[in-house]
């Protein structure tokens, strides 16, 4: 089973090429949703970034076997929360299975 | 021999009374070239199955006119008629909300309405050449867009104005600007999709409304606003079914909206959401109406989710009965 450290950074090179953006430049200042959307040249609206991740969540099923429910977070949310989030979901997907 | 073209009946009173309407319930009829006459005869209907009547039976853009024209004056109404048969002094207070949040919330359908026009003439001419029967699709959804623009007028119009009898706060000018202001452009199928799901919500808000008003005039009006909700409902599911039949558009675009909608706290909640979101770009009706106390709330998210279910059956020809189901659809549509 990978550690958290490794899926953390799973989601976060996952996410990066959904959105067509290095890492650096999402994470590294921790972009709002808005700001991803606006600067992501595959995104036009709130439903490009729910789809990114769905894929995110999909790639995690497959590669780590890991079922996670998507968010529903406001457009001004910090991705580092996002990260959270997801990292909380697996968690509680991990939790479920032992 | 020709297979039948889907063809919804016009009418659509009664619709909300038994809401997920299987495509095989509904009025069927034939279509093809060769009984026209008796088509014209018989009453107006919505051409359902768009991309067949425009691929296979060779119907022409003046066709598919020509029937949404008859639809149209067949369920012609006048306000004027209508707000002189309601006794104002008799509308309670409650009711009263109900009427002036249903005027703002019919402000935002001009802008909606003039954005359809546009994107089906743009992506009409992008197909063109690549696809003419998606062209074709395309320049009857903006033809058809005129009437529901008219349409929705009636009801911007008549809950406005019976909104100032009723001596309520008036729509300020700068509000009244603000809920003009249109939307931003995306996908067809999902700008359908969305457009079918808004007229969903809106259709069952005004059932219910209809329900719990006792002016007779009132009520009327209610039920017939909503009748016409559902008629629009059933045009936008037949474009967007159109697109999906032509196999350019992908079924994933129809569940994304669709799951946006039921997701938790998704916008088939409306303004009860704990966070609504605030765009500078457009205002999202369903966002804006306000809940005050003594106000009905016509919520019915069961009914609302049911008649969502059944759109996403008859425009993608996928069977869902969850907003799960919807997540989970959609997810393995999208992929990896």
């Amino acid at each position: 089973m990978a550690d958290t450290g490794e899926l953390k950074a799973y989601i976060q090179k996952k996410f990066c090429e959904n959105v067509g953006l290095p890492a650096e430049e999402v994470f590294g200042p921790d972009l709002t949703l808005a700001a991803i959307i606006s600067r992501s040249e595959r995104m036009t609206n709130s439903v490009d970034l729910m789809e990114s991740f769905a894929r995110t969540a999909n790639a995690l099923r497959k590669d780590h076997g890991i079922r996670i429910r998507l968010p529903a977070l406001a457009l001004d949310t910090p991705i580092s929360k996002v990260l959270e989030v997801f990292l909380q979901e697996v968690e509680r997907s991990q939790g479920r299975a032992a | 021999m020709k297979t039948p073209t889907v063809i919804i009946d016009g009418s659509s009173e009664g619709a909300l009374q038994q809401p997920p309407l299987p495509v095989a319930r509904q009025q069927l009829e034939m279509s093809g070239l060769a009984d026209e006459g008796l088509r014209e005869e018989g009453k107006p209907v919505i051409v359902a199955d768009l991309y067949r009547a425009f691929k296979e039976e060779k119907r022409t853009l003046v066709d598919i006119a020509w029937e949404q024209q008859r639809l149209h004056e067949s369920r012609r109404w006048s306000v004027m008629e209508m707000l002189a048969a309601i006794d104002v002094e008799r509308v309670s207070q409650s009711d009263r909300l109900l009427v002036w949040n249903a005027g703002r919330a019919e402000l935002t359908t001009k802008p909606g309405a003039d954005r359809l026009a546009r994107l089906s003439d743009t992506e009409c001419r992008r197909w063109q050449e690549k696809n003419p029967v998606v062209a074709s699709i395309m320049q009857a959804c903006g033809t058809w867009s005129r009437y529901w623009n008219e349409e929705e007028a009636h009801h911007e119009t008549s809950f406005n104005r019976l909104a100032t009898l009723f001596a309520m706060d008036r729509v300020t000018d700068e509000t009244f600007i603000e809920f003009r202001k249109v939307f931003p452009d995306d996908d067809m199928l999902r700008t359908l999709t969305l457009l079918a799901i808004s007229e969903i919500v809106a259709a069952v808000n005004y059932a219910n409304c209809a329900r719990v008003i006792q002016e007779p005039g009132l009520k009327a009006l209610f039920k017939q606003v909503g009748a016409d909700e559902i008629q629009h409902m059933n045009y936008f599911i037949a474009f967007a079914k159109g697109l999906v039949d032509s196999a350019e558009y992908a079924p994933k675009e129809a569940f994304s909206v669709a799951h946006f909608f039921l997701r938790d706290g998704g916008e088939v909640y409306g303004s009860k959401r704990q966070h609504v979101e605030q765009r500078g770009t457009h205002v999202n009706w369903w966002d804006h109406l306000e809940y005050r106390e003594g106000m009905y709330s016509p919520d019915a998210i069961d009914k609302k989710e049911t008649l969502i279910f059944n759109a996403l059956k008859r425009i993608t020809g996928i069977t869902v009965s969850s907003a799960e189901e919807v997540e989970d659809k959609w997810m393995e549509l999208v992929g990896c």
